[in-house]
């Protein structure tokens, strides 16, 4: 996740992170406004530190979003609601229909905390 | 060869019954075959644990000192229905709280109860000789009532149709929100593991069946509200000690954009008494057949879009026009296996015995729609069939003209063949002369994504269309975007301002 304040959104920092870095990108949700801004990227593991490195700069500031989705077991009933909702493929089932998150593969949407008809699901912010 | 009722439950008692999930009884019947399964499996049990809204339970509170006949009852402000005297109610799973709305309802107040919270109850009362209290407020827990019988009208529908949504904005509905363009496909039912599915004849299951509900040990009541069994689609009627119950089986839950509902666990064991019952308990998920129906159409008659098996459906994709789209439950198939589970371990353990029904269920009924008197509004009665137009190379300036001339404040925008291709409004002129753009040409400035509407729809789809894209008109158009008409909000008069804005 990388946010940009009024100065950061005024420069191409994402584009020539990657020039700079090499490292392909893909930016999964994005929204830059005149004076603020932010997008989620999607860099492979192993690119991580490299692309942080040439991302670096004034008016920008990055962080690792992992486990964003919030999964309350107690809650949770594993009736697979959140499965097709999602689009990103983050719900699946284990062998024993047990719901499995694999929250790295989230982009924040939100549509399965909202739908989610025992509440059992919330996305960090 | 057949076994008796009697014969099992001596089992029972003696400690010696042979009991099967119905996920076993397949493959149990091709290695022993129909005659050896017989002699094999006393019992099969069977579970389903899913969104069933047709659910509730009659609450007796006790007399207080000065006595009162209520007339209108909230529990934790969900009102429960309380006509029937005088400390009696029933309180429905779906009903909305009157502060939480669709976060707290029915099924809370149930859930709340029976994981041992305390609730407030509200009641009010016009007072009479007998019965001279007209208000009461007072707190109360489970135990502290006389009865909490929970009967559920219609559970444990024996086979669901699946859902998709084939229109161009999502839908929430109660089978969860159904993406735009059929991105996804949701489900409900246990397959195999079913009750219904293990016995769509009825031969076993009728009203005083022994079964498991929320965690007690219910019963069948009877056949259960809409039970259609003629075409596959039965329910049950359905009922248990609340206090029996617990938490890991009954859940309160938010259909977002829908309401209220409550996920129920039912099992019911099957005895196995003949070969028939051995062939209906040994239904695999590739023999029971549903439909993937398209809840974007706003109509008791929905499309079919595809006949799947629950093989396919639990298979967690199913291809829809050459796209693989992911497919999932929205019942717990994790929670259907434990009520199937929990419901052999007590027949195994003695605390829980078989019985033969005392009344059968007609298993041939057909459920019937409801027959409307008056017909249906459509939307070519209420639109009006007088309307100007003005072409995409004209000037706004003309627009403006047009508008005034015509009296109204939408301009459909057509092409040469007279068909739709976008609208301008009063406000949009306005703009564009605000904006000193009166010598743009219509198609510079109008929507080309029109919101229309096809002439024979319910007028009440054309209301909610309207409100959902907070408009002022529809233009009706037919199967080739000719322009039949307009349809204006007010022309619908209460059928749009009567409604709330979501």
């Amino acid at each position: 996740m990388v946010e940009f304040d009024a100065i950061g959104v005024q420069s191409p920092n994402i584009a020539a992170a990657i020039l700079k870095s090499g490292v392909l990108v893909n930016v999964e949700r994005a929204q830059i406004d005149g004076d603020e801004g932010w997008a989620l990227l999607d860099v492979a593991n192993a690119d991580t530190e490299k692309f942080i490195a040439a991302l670096t700069g004034r008016g920008v500031s990055i962080r690792i979003q992992k486990d964003a989705v919030i999964h309350n077991r107690t809650k949770c009933v594993d009736c697979g609601l959140c499965i097709s909702i999602c689009q990103k493929k983050v719900f699946s089932f284990d062998e024993n229909w047990q719901l499995v998150v694999n929250a790295e593969r989230c982009v924040l949407c939100g549509r399965c905390a909202m739908y989610c008809p025992h509440r059992a699901l919330s996305i960090e912010k | 060869m057949y076994k008796s009722i009697d014969e099992i439950n001596e089992r029972i008692r003696d400690g010696s019954v042979r009991v099967v999930s119905a996920e076993k009884m397949p493959d149990i019947v091709d290695e022993l075959g129909v005659e050896g399964a017989l002699r094999e499996v006393d019992v099969v049990t069977t579970g389903t644990f899913g969104a069933m809204c047709s659910s509730g339970a009659f609450l007796n509170f006790g007399h207080p000192e000065i006595p009162i006949r209520m007339e209108k009852m909230w529990i934790n402000n969900v009102e429960a229905y309380a006509g029937l005297a005088a400390v009696d109610c029933y309180l429905g799973a779906t009903q909305e709280s009157t502060i939480r709305h669709a976060e707290y309802g029915g099924a809370h107040v149930i859930e709340d109860l029976i994981a041992g919270k305390s609730v407030e109850l509200h009641a009010r009362a016009k007072g009479t000789d007998c019965y001279p209290r007209t208000a009461l407020t007072n707190e109360f827990t489970l135990e502290e009532l006389n009865q909490a019988i929970m009967v559920n009208p219609r559970n444990s529908y024996q086979c669901y149709s699946a859902a998709t949504n084939m229109g161009d904005r999502a839908v929430k509905t109660y089978m969860g929100c159904l993406l735009a363009g059929h991105r996804n496909i949701t489900y409900s039912g246990a397959g195999c593991l079913s009750p219904l599915a293990n016995d769509p004849t009825f031969s076993v299951i009728g009203s005083g069946t022994p079964i498991f509900l929320g965690g007690a040990n219910g019963v069948v009541v009877g056949e259960g509200t809409q039970s259609s069994p003629g075409n596959g689609f039965g329910t049950l009627m359905t009922s248990a000690n609340m206090k029996d119950m617990s938490t890991d089986y009954i859940r309160a839950a938010t259909m977002t954009g829908y309401g209220v509902t409550m996920y129920v666990g039912v099992g019911v064991p099957i005895p196995v008494l003949n070969e028939e019952i051995v062939k209906h308990t040994a239904v695999r998920d590739e023999d029971l057949k549903t439909n993937i129906v398209d809840y974007g159409t706003p109509s008791r008659d929905r499309p079919v879009i595809k006949e799947v098996t629950y093989a396919e459906l639990k298979s967690g994709s199913i291809e829809l026009n050459g796209e693989e789209i992911r497919c999932s439950s929205l019942s717990s198939y994790k929670k259907a296996r434990e009520v199937a589970g929990e419901l052999k371990s007590r027949i195994e353990n003695g605390s829980f015995t078989m019985g033969l029904a005392t009344r059968p269920i007609d298993a041939l009924k057909i459920n019937k729609p409801m027959a409307e008197k008056g017909n249906v509004r459509r939307v070519n009665e209420m639109m009006v069939s007088e309307f100007v137009t003005i072409t995409g190379d004209e000037s706004v300036k003309q627009a403006a003209k047009r508008l005034l001339k015509g009296e109204t404040n939408h301009l459909p925008v057509i092409d040469a063949e007279n068909r739709l291709i976008g609208i301008v409004t009063t406000y949009d002129v306005s703009k564009a002369f605000a904006k000193d753009e009166q010598d743009m040409t219509v198609s510079e400035i109008m929507t080309k994504n029109v919101i229309s509407i096809s002439p024979d729809a319910p007028v009440d789809f054309a209301a909610r269309k309207l409100q959902q894209h907070n408009i002022g008109a529809l233009v009706v158009i037919d199967s080739d975007r000719h322009i039949l008409g307009l349809l204006n909000s007010y022309d619908l008069g209460d059928l749009v301002s009567g409604r709330g804005s979501n």
